[in-house]
Formats: structure tokens, sequence, C-alpha cells
């Protein structure tokens, strides 16, 4: 009957996904567009294969993939971070300021951002964990209160006279052709980001309460600590992706970082990641952020409205969550 | 509603298979219904009466065989399906919302509106007044729901059932969290409701209250029918136990086992949060004690709070003669080496999104990690192999997604990970709730065997020949008070009515 049969297909796929060959499938899946994509604008829109234009595509692609990043880390421990780009843009200003300002050196100037990046984190999984409130809600306000803070703190003035050994670090020439580090950089955090989800305790841990908190805590995981270093974690990389903002821009504005939310779950949900939780696709994040950064750099050759990205990436988003639906159903079927 | 129809099959379902990965729940399975009736639908724990609520009900569709209402053949897609054609259930768990009144949950699928969308409030207390005196709720309509007793959140459940037009309720255990006093109550409303030609399915695991109650009685016995609408009268209490164990199902007595050795955990005086008051028994090595309760009386809240996952208010717990604060289950496992199985696998036992190998190595990955944070997959594959072959876990990987498990593999994996950590005191709530016999019989062989290798081992269970045949002694468990501690003969006739006489 065709109730067997569905069951049975079900199954079926479940055991594919089980032994990672789905995912795989939709990896390879992802990759084929992208490379369509690229196919097309290279056909279409003049222009798309240049040195200068593929440069500034794969620039602008590290620091979406990265703010995917930031975003992934908390997803796969069942939460939400809508204070990345608050985050990005407060650690941003904060090392411009530094350099700008101070005239502290630009190394230090990023590595005080970061940690003030993962301290932001950690105020956002202190409240959860202690308000037991959901951290939609919880980053939602903190992010109006980072992004507030930091607005009267710098009166929204940019910092533009950065030093030109920090501005070094977005663009630098090997024998002619221009290379964007920060591609270097986020492909050094995916590599991390892979290990640590692989192979390391922590990485399992914070998939396991993604995938159901109560059971986790139920054996014998210390939920509270590791809430606590997801969202330090998401902090961090959300800082990171501000600096690598304003290396980019070669200016450090109060505007970076406020159309970062929607971008922050697109790359991840593309890619594969569980938007309730549990599962996470370092690479696919990569893809997912490289396919953005693609269509949007090929529709602006092409002169089509920068709406058009809006419309797409709302459509992607929702596909997301109804396919994350559908894995969690399949995934509890059986009883 | 006055005239007293004769009785006219109502609902009839026939040669019902459903099958889940893994395992056949039902097998050519039959029920038959009439107006005016109550049948009880009996059999042990995973015998399939669930399953078969179920695709009653259109939560499950069934594989094969047929539903048929008044005659008619039927396919319900989903609930609403079932509701439509009149048939409504009663689940162990209520489906009321607490913040909302009497009224307000009686009513919620249609509660009346005066123009746009203004809720009409005199018409919802006015509507809802009938139905409550049917069921003989006694109170305010404006009452909330929360304020109620489980026994009244049931009859405020069936008014709403009644309300729908239900003319065929199914009762769930309606009787496993109420008092006697209720149960009386409960049953008079019942036999109103036959009398006005009502059919009612009533499921419950006492059989006294099936003789007390029922006209006829369904029997599944691992998902198929031992006995088919057989009737009441002139069934004796063993043939009634014959046809849910089956003589030839009963499970042979285990082996002897060396003598228990000193204590390893002694609770005195305990009292929770929960209610539970000057709770003291001791668990020794070596030894499986039992606690026998039915659903509500406190057991598992009570393993909770030895663990430390629920507040303890007073007295002392011991591990290993020394006083133990346990703070929560992960102290309890890092410090206390005690493991505990929850009865709840899909939601507090298991992750169903991740591998049989994540979910049985969960409990020692801060043992294996090297460096501060690596987890080499072999050191934990190794760890971890040798308890799926013990264990005989069925699945063709390790890295199978554990949702897609039977329900005794999956119960294998539960119990797979506290051996993982090798726990010297295990916890085993409800240890085969919803699994087939063999599955059963390995997994009491398997707890057997732990505790002749020296764990200490206590096992709830609501199953009354599961508790008999693995404890050394029982514990009896009655409203958060323990009302007895008894000796276990195995006898099941003698044991089984030692425990009953405790629990009235």
């Amino acid at each position: 009957m065709s109730a067997t049969r569905t069951v049975a297909v079900r199954t079926r796929l479940t055991e594919l996904r089980g032994t990672g060959l789905l995912r795989t499938l939709g990896l390879l899946a992802l990759l084929i567009i992208t490379a369509g994509f690229w196919i097309f604008f290279s056909a279409f829109a003049t222009g798309f294969t240049s040195d200068f234009n593929l440069f500034f595509l794969l620039r602008s692609a590290a620091i979406a993939v990265t703010i995917g990043f930031a975003q992934m880390v908390v997803l796969s421990i069942g939460d939400m971070n809508l204070s990345v780009g608050a985050i990005g843009g407060a650690t941003g200003m904060f090392a411009g300021w530094l350099m700008q300002v101070l005239g502290v050196p630009p190394a230090l100037a990023v590595l005080l951002a970061l940690a003030l990046g993962t301290s932001l984190g950690f105020g956002n999984a202190a409240l959860v964990v202690w308000t037991h409130l959901n951290s939609f809600i919880v980053t939602l306000a903190t992010a109006s209160l980072i992004t507030g803070g930091m607005l009267i703190l710098t009166r929204a003035r940019p910092f533009s006279n950065l030093p030109d050994s920090f501005l070094g670090i977005a663009q630098i020439e090997l024998g002619g052709v221009p290379v964007a580090p920060l591609v270097l950089i986020m492909l050094g955090v995916a590599l991390v980001l892979g290990l640590v989800y692989r192979s390391t305790s922590l990485g399992r841990e914070m998939l396991a309460i993604g995938a159901n908190r109560q059971a986790a805590r139920m054996s014998g995981l210390a939920v509270g600590r590791i809430v606590l270093v997801a969202h330090g974690l998401s902090g961090l990389l959300a800082a990171l992706a501000g600096a690598m903002s304003v290396a980019a821009n070669n200016t450090a504005s109060p505007g970076i970082g406020s159309d970062w939310v929607l971008a922050s779950f697109v790359a991840p949900a593309i890619g594969g990641t569980l938007l309730s939780g549990g599962l996470v696709s370092v690479s696919g994040t990569v893809l997912g952020g490289l396919l953005v950064a693609t269509i949007s750099s090929g529709l602006l050759l092409m002169n089509v409205s920068n709406f058009w990205l809006s419309v797409f990436l709302g459509a992607v988003l929702l596909l997301a969550v109804g396919l994350d639906r559908i894995t969690r159903t399949v995934g509890g079927a059986a009883s | 509603m006055s005239t007293i129809a004769p009785a006219r099959v109502v609902l009839e379902a026939a040669g019902i298979r459903k099958q889940f990965p893994g395992v056949v729940a039902l097998d050519d399975v039959s029920l038959r219904l009439r107006s005016g009736e109550i049948q009880a639908l009996v059999g042990e724990n995973g015998a399939g009466k669930s399953t078969l609520i179920k695709i009653l009900t259109g939560v499950y569709q069934p594989d094969a065989g047929s539903v048929t209402i008044d005659g008619a053949p039927v396919r319900f897609g989903s609930a609403r399906d079932a509701l439509k054609a009149g048939i409504s259930v009663v689940h162990q768990e209520h489906n009321l919302i607490p913040q909302f009144t009497v009224a307000e949950n009686i009513l919620l699928e249609r509660i009346p509106t005066r123009l746009p969308q203004l809720v009409d409030y005199a018409a919802i207390y006015r509507e809802a007044r009938p139905w409550m005196k049917t069921v003989g709720l006694d109170m305010p309509a404006t009452r909330s729901v929360s304020a109620l007793s489980a026994a009244q959140m049931q009859l405020v459940e069936i008014a709403k059932a009644l309300s729908l037009q239900a003319r065929i309720l199914l009762l769930d255990e309606p009787t496993a969290a109420i008092t006697p006093h209720e149960t009386g109550y409960l049953f008079r409303v019942l036999r109103e409701l036959r009398a006005q030609g009502v059919a009612v399915v009533f499921v419950s695991h006492k059989l006294e209250e099936v003789f007390e109650l029922a006209d006829r009685v369904t029997v599944l016995r691992d998902g198929r029918n031992t006995a088919l609408d057989h009737e009441i009268k002139g069934l004796t209490q063993d043939q009634m136990v014959t046809y849910m164990i089956g003589r030839s199902d009963v499970l042979a007595q285990l082996p002897a086992r060396p003598a228990r050795g000193e204590p390893v955990l002694e609770v005195r005086d305990l009292a929770t949060e929960a209610g539970a008051r000057g709770i003291t028994f001791s668990l020794h090595r070596g030894e499986i004690l039992g606690l026998y309760g039915l659903v509500g009386a406190g057991r598992t809240e009570l393993a909770k709070a030895i663990i430390g996952e629920l507040k303890v208010t007073g007295g002392d717990v011991l591990v290993r003669g020394r006083s133990a604060r346990i703070r929560d289950l992960r102290d309890a496992l890092a410090r206390h080496r005690i493991g505990y199985v929850s009865e709840n696998r899909k939601e507090e036992g298991l992750i169903l999104l991740h591998s049989v190998l994540t979910n049985m190595s969960i409990t020692i990955w801060r043992r294996l990690r090297l460096f501060g944070q690596w987890i080499r997959r072999s050191s934990e594959t190794a760890a971890v192999m040798p308890l799926v072959k013990q264990l005989d876990v069925r699945a063709h990987s390790l890295a199978q997604q554990v949702g897609t498990l039977s329900g005794g593999n999956q119960q294998k994996v539960s119990l797979g990970k506290w051996l993982a950590a090798d726990v010297e005191i295990l916890i085993i709530d409800e240890p085969t709730i919803g699994i087939d016999i063999k599955t059963k019989n390995a997994l009491h062989e398997l707890i057997w065997n732990l505790a002749a290798n020296g764990k200490a081992i206590m096992v709830i269970s609501s199953d009354m020949p599961e508790i008999v045949r693995l404890a050394d002694r029982i514990l009896i468990m009655r409203n958060h008070r323990l009302v007895g501690d008894i000796s276990n003969s195995h006898d099941y006739e003698e044991v089984s009515a030692a425990i009953m006489s405790r629990l009235s």
C-alpha cells in the first residue's frame, strides 16, 4: 500500500542521511547551483570575470561566510543570535576608535575588538541561561542595546583614518594579481570550525544540546556552560566579521552590521545547517555565503535592482525552514 | 437521547495492520463496538492498544485493514476527520489549555462569536453549562482549568468530546492518575453516557475496573487479538490474564544470582518538593530493587530527586556510606557514578536526530578526550562497539540515526550509554515500555546480568509481571509515600496479591 511505501522511502532517506550520503548530495547540488550561476553571469554579466570583480566578490563572500558562521554556532545549540550585526558594528567601531584616536597598533586593536565581541556574546548567553528566556527575544533586545550604546558613544561618526598596515589585510598583491587575505582568514576559521564540530568534545556537546537539550542534560552534559561557549564564539565571529568589514571598507562606519541578520541565517540555512539545532554544515555555510555573494555581484553587474536580492534571500530562507521541518519530522518519525 | 438504542454496531475495525520501522505494532487486529456499550480494550504495555487508538482517531493510517462507521467504510486522513465522524479520544495527558476557563476549554473548537470576531462570553458559559452538568462538573464555568484536579480535567475533556457530538468515546487509561473515589464517580458518568447510547472504549491496566465497568472486552497481546468482543459475563480474572500474558509467553525464571553486597545508595527520610515524604530505603551492590506504583504515584519524581534533578527539601541521600548532596545528573554521573534511564526515551533519553555512536558515547566524551578537547573516532568506536554487540543493538551501522531504530533498539541505546559510562548505580525507569516480548526478555536478562556483576539497580515499573520477575525486593509507592517493602518470592499470584493489598 502507498502508506507502507511512504514509510519505507522515508526510512531509506533518513538512513542515507545518517550515513552522510544525503548531506553530501545536498552539498554537491549546492556546488552545481553555484557553478551554474558563475557560468550564467560569466556569459551575461559584463565584467563578472574581471580580476577586479572576482577580487571583490570573494572578499564579500569571505565576510558573508564569517557572518554566517557567527549565526551557525548558535544555531548548532538550537539558539539564535539576532545581535550578530550589532556586535559586528560595535566592535568594528571600537577597533576603529582604538586605532585612530588612541593609536593602538592594529593587531592589538583587532584582538581587543574580538575580546569585546566575545564578552558581548557571553552577555547574551548569561541572559539566556539566567532568565530562561528565548534567545530570540534576548538577542533582539541586546542588539538594540549594543547598537544604541555604540551610536551614543561614537555620536555615529565614522573612523576613516585607519593605518595602512591594517587596511593591508583586506588586499595584498601577489605578482600583480590582487588577492584577498580575508578569504584566507575565512578559510582558516572554516577549517577550525570543521574540526571543532567533527572531532572535539565541545562540538559534539553543542550539537547534542541543539538536537535535544533535555536529553543532553539527562546524559550529564553541562548545558549552561556549553550555551555560554557557543554564544561567546558567536560574538567572537561576529567581531571578526566586523573587523573584516572595516578593513574592506577602509572605514569603521556605524552602518556596518545593520543588514547582517537575514544574511547570517541564509548562508548556514542554504548549506544544510538545521535552523532548529543539532546539525551543522561548515562547508555548506561556505558555499551558501559564496552563492549569496555571487548572486549579489552578478545582479549588480546586470543592473538588476538590489531589491531582487532581498526577495531572493527571503525566499531561500523560507525554503530552508521548510526543509528543516521535514528533516526534523523524518528524524523523529519512527516510533 | 432518552430512548435506549438497540445494540447496533457503530464502529468496526477489521484486519488492521500497522508496521513501524523494525516492528509490527498491529497484525490483523479487529475491534467491534456497539452503541450504548462499554468495551474494554486491555493488554500489556506495548501490546498495541495505543497504536489501535491512534488508528481509530486518524492519527495513524493503517497499512492494511478497514474501519467502518455505521457500516460505511471510512478512511481518516487526520484526527480532525475522526472528530467529524463523531469519534473523540480522552488521553492520559490532558489536551486542555490550563490558562483558559472550563467553559472555554469545552467549547474551544468553536468559540461562539458575535459579529465579526468578538467572543460571546455569555454564550460560552450558557452553552458549556449543560455539558458540565452531563458529566457532573459542579463548579463555576468560569473557573480556570489550572485549578482543577486530574479527575476534574478528565471530566472537562469528556464534556468537550460530548459537546462535539461524539457518539464514540475512547478513554485511554482514564483511571491511571486519579483516586479510587474519583474513579467511582467517573464510572457513574460513563454508565450514564452508556444509557444515552454513547459507545465507549475503555483502556485500562486494572482488571478489577474492567470487570466492574465493561460489558465486553477486546484483548491484545503483542499486536494481535487474543480475545475479540468477548462478553465479560462468565469470564474469570485468570482467563483474562491468560489472554493478556498467554501461558506460552510467560517468561522463564531467571537463574540464581550471587547474594547482594553492601549498601551503596541509602535514602533516609527523604522529602521532596514534588511531594514525597518520609522515603527511606537502601539499595545494595548486586541487588535489583523494584519500585512499583501506579502512574502518578510519584516514582519518577522520586528518582529525579535522588539524582538531583528535582528539589530535595529534607532527609538525606547517602552514596557508599557518605552523605551526598547531588546537584544534578551531571554531578550524579561524574562524582557518584549513578546513571538514570528515563522512561521517556524520545524526550529525555535519546537524541533521535543523532547517530547510535553519538548517543552511546555521550556520557564518556569527557573521559575520551585528548589535549582537553580532541575525540578520536577510533577510541570512541572501540568504547561503544563491544556494548552494541553485548546489547545486540540492531542497526546497520554505528552512524544510523537513532530515530530510525525500533523502540526496543532505542531502549538498548538509551541503556547502553550508562553501560559505556560504567556506572555503579543504575536507576531504570520503565525499562520495557512499548517493547515487544522478545526484546523485553533480552532486556530483563541484561539487567539481571548487570546485577550479577555487582551493579546496584533500581527498576521502576508499573508492569507487575516485570517487577515480579526482576526484583529482589519490591518497594510500593502510592501518593508519594512508600506503602510497602516486600521481599519478592517470584511467585506471581502471591506477590501480586500482596502488592495489590497495599495499593487499596
